[in-house]
C-alpha cells in the first residue's frame, strides 16, 4: 500500500477504475497517513472522519475517490474555517465555496483543512496561530507560505493534491520549496466565492500537485464562470489535460527576464538550475529570447501597497460583533472592537492592517496607493508588450531554496521580498505556474515559473508537462 | 527613509480599530519605516507617468433576494438575541 502515498491522481484513477481499490479504502489510507506522519509535519489543522468525508461528495465524477486537502481560508460547509487565526477559532463555514462545491460534485474526497499563514499573510507558514508546518524535505526548514500546509501535505505524500490561495505567490513559492507543481490561474478563472478575502483584486485559488497532469485535472474541475463572483470571467469549462502530449508548440518563444534571473540576492544554485531548465526547453524546440521587464523591480513594492491596502479594508469586518472572537471584558463597544482585534489577530496581521491604512490615509494615498496603481498599469503594459515578442516568460519562483525557521525574524522586509518573482502575476492578473527544476547541494528543491498572457493556462500546462516528460525532478520526493 | 513617529503608529492604530500596547509601539515604528521606505520606490516611476491608475470597475447584476435562515448566521455570533446581534453599550450612561 505504501506505493499509494506518492501515487499521482492519474495512477489512483486507474486503480479505482480497475476496482483494485475503493474510494473508501483510499480515504482510509490517506487519513491514516495523516495519523502516522502529521504529528511531525503539522500540515493539517483538522482531518475529518472518513464517513463524513465520503458522505459529503458525489459517488462519481472526474475526481471520484481522490483525496485532497483544502486550505483553511476556503469554505467547506459546516466545517471549521479559521484562516489559522485566533479571531476565527470556533467559526464554521455557512456554505461551500464554489471551488469546494465543484470538487464535491466531481466526487473529490475533502479530507480536512490545511494549515496556513494567518489570513494568508506570510511566506513561511510561521504566522499560523495554531501550529508551525514543517518542510518534509528538511523539518528544520519552512515549507514556504502562505499555503504552508497545502504544500507540505502533498510533499509528504499525505494527499495527492491540495487547494491553496495565491495573492502574491502563496501557492507557487511553497510549491518551489516542497518540489511541487503550483498554479496561480488568470484572475477571474476560478471563482473567489467562499474564500476569505485578503487582497480581493489579487486573490486566486490555486492547485498544488506533484505532476502537471494532475494539476491540470484539478483546475479543470474548479475553473469556469461563476455568477456569484463579480470578477469571474465569462470562460467556459474546459479540460486542461487535453493538450498535454509531451510536445511544445512549433516555434514556441520563451523569454528569459534578465533583470529577474540576475537580480541582487539570487542564490547561485537557483540561477544554475534555471539556466539548465532553459537548455532543456531549447532542446525541446523552444527559441529563447532575452528580455527586460524594468517595472518588475518595482513589483514587490507595488504589491506591498496594494495588498496591504485591500487587507486593511477586508479585515475590517472582524470586529467581534457578527462572528468569531469577542473580548468579553470590554465595557464599551469601542473598547470591544479595539481589544478583540488586538487579541484576535497575530502581530503580522496587525502590522499589515496598519500599513494598509497608512498607505490609504489622507496625505499618503497619493504617494503610495495612487503611485502603486500606476506602476501596476505600467507593469501590465510591459508584460503585454513582451508577449508580442515571446509566448511565455521564464523566471525563478523564489530567490533561494527553503530557509530555516526564524531566518528572517530580525529582518521581515527580506522575508517580504520572497514575493519578488511571484507577485507580478497577481498584479497583472496573468497566470503563472511553478514547477520543480532542480536540487541544491543540500538536497532542497528549486522551482521555476512560467508566466503567460491572460487565459494561456493551456499553453502553460502544455509546456510545463513537456518539461516534466523530459526531466525527473518532479519524481523525487521527501523521505518520510 | 520614511520617517514614522510613535504618534503616527498610534493614529493609524486608532483608524484601524486596534489596541496597541506600549511595549508594541517601537517594533511597529521600526517595521513600518522599513516597509514604507522600500515601498516608496513606486514614486520613482509612478510620479512622472501620466497614465490613469488602474481603477477597478463595478460589475452589476439584478438584486434578487434569496431566502436564508437567519439563525444560521446568528448562531455564529458571539452574542445574539432573537433576530439581533448583541453588542456592549455604545453610550456610557454615566456621562
Amino acid at each position: 500500500m505504501n506505493n499509494l502515498a506518492f501515487a499521482t491522481i492519474k495512477d489512483l484513477r486507474t486503480k479505482l477504475d480497475n476496482k483494485e481499490i475503493s474510494a473508501k479504502e483510499l480515504a482510509q489510507f490517506f487519513t491514516q497517513r495523516f495519523a502516522d506522519h502529521d504529528s511531525t509535519i503539522q500540515s493539517a489543522l483538522e482531518i475529518f472522519q472518513v464517513d463524513s468525508v465520503l458522505n459529503a461528495s458525489e459517488q462519481k465524477g472526474t475526481l471520484y475517490g481522490i483525496p485532497g486537502l483544502i486550505k483553511d481560508n476556503i469554505s467547506q460547509q459546516d466545517r471549521g474555517l479559521t484562516c489559522a487565526s485566533k479571531i476565527l477559532q470556533n467559526f464554521t463555514a455557512v456554505y461551500d465555496a464554489t471551488a469546494t462545491a465543484r470538487l464535491k460534485q466531481e466526487g473529490a474526497l475533502l479530507l480536512g483543512r490545511a494549515n496556513m499563514d494567518e489570513f494568508a499573510m506570510g511566506s513561511s507558514g510561521e504566522t499560523s496561530a495554531y501550529q508551525i508546518t514543517k518542510n518534509p524535505w528538511d523539518t528544520t526548514r519552512v515549507p514556504g507560505g502562505s499555503s504552508s500546509g497545502s504544500a507540505a501535505a502533498v510533499a509528504a505524500g499525505l494527499v495527492p493534491w491540495t487547494l491553496g490561495t495565491d495573492t502574491g505567490g502563496s501557492v507557487r513559492q511553497p510549491a518551489a520549496f516542497c518540489n511541487l507543481v503550483g498554479i496561480k490561474p488568470t484572475y477571474g478563472l476560478v471563482s473567489r466565492y467562499g474564500i476569505v478575502a485578503y487582497g480581493s483584486s489579487l486573490d486566486q485559488i490555486g492547485v498544488m500537485t506533484r505532476t502537471v497532469y494532475d494539476n491540470a485535472l484539478v483546475l479543470s474541475v474548479i475553473a469556469g464562470h461563476d455568477p456569484k463572483d463579480s470578477s469571474s470571467l465569462a470562460v467556459a469549462k474546459k479540460d486542461y489535460t487535453a493538450s498535454l502530449d509531451g510536445k511544445i508548440p512549433t516555434g514556441l518563444r520563451i523569454g528569459i527576464v534578465e533583470n529577474a534571473l540576475y537580480a541582487d540576492g539570487m542564490d547561485n544554485e537557483v540561477i544554475t538550475a534555471i539556466e539548465q531548465a532553459v537548455k532543456v526547453l531549447e532542446g525541446l524546440g523552444a527559441t529563447i529570447k532575452r528580455i527586460k521587464l524594468p517595472a518588475l523591480d518595482y513589483s514587490a513594492a507595488t504589491y506591498f501597497i496594494i495588498s496591504r491596502a485591500e487587507a486593511a479594508s477586508n479585515l475590517a469586518r472582524f470586529d467581534g460583533v457578527r462572528y468569531g472572537l469577542r473580548d468579553k471584558n470590554s465595557a464599551s463597544l469601542h473598547d470591544m472592537y479595539f481589544n478583540t482585534r488586538h487579541d484576535g489577530f497575530g502581530a503580522e496581521v496587525r502590522t499589515r492592517i496598519l500599513i494598509g491604512n497608512y498607505v490609504l490615509s489622507a496625505g499618503y494615498a497619493d504617494a503610495y496607493y495612487e503611485n502603486a496603481k500606476k506602476v501596476q498599469h505600467i507593469m501590465t503594459q510591459e508584460f503585454l508588450d513582451a508577449y508580442k515578442e515571446v509566448d511565455l516568460v521564464i523566471m525563478p519562483t523564489a530567490p533561494c531554496a527553503a530557509f530555516k525557521f526564524g531566518a528572517f525574524a530580525q529582518d521581515k522586509l527580506q522575508m517580504d521580498l520572497q514575493d519578488y518573482f511571484t507577485c507580478a502575476a497577481n498584479l497583472t492578473g496573468m497566470p503563472a505556474i511553478g514547477i520543480p527544476c532542480g536540487m541544491t547541494s543540500e538536497q532542497l528543491p528549486i522551482g521555476l515559473q512560467l508566466y503567460g498572457k491572460h487565459l494561456s493556462e493551456e499553453l502553460i500546462y502544455k509546456v510545463a508537462h513537456a518539461y516534466q516528460e523530459a526531466t525527473a525532478w518532479h519524481t523525487m520526493h521527501a523521505q518520510i | 527613509m520614511a520617517k514614522i513617529s510613535k504618534e503616527d503608529v498610534l493614529k493609524i492604530a486608532h483608524i484601524s480599530h486596534i489596541t496597541i500596547h506600549d511595549n508594541e509601539v517601537d517594533a511597529l515604528v521600526d517595521r513600518l519605516e522599513h516597509v514604507l521606505s522600500y515601498a516608496a520606490r513606486v514614486q520613482e516611476i509612478g510620479a512622472d507617468v501620466k497614465v490613469h491608475s488602474m481603477k477597478n470597475v463595478n460589475v452589476l447584476r439584478e438584486d434578487v433576494a434569496v431566502p436564508f435562515d437567519a439563525q444560521l448566521i446568528l448562531a455564529r455570533a458571539p452574542e445574539s438575541q432573537e433576530h439581533y446581534f448583541v453588542v456592549p453599550a455604545i453610550l456610557d450612561s454615566n456621562k
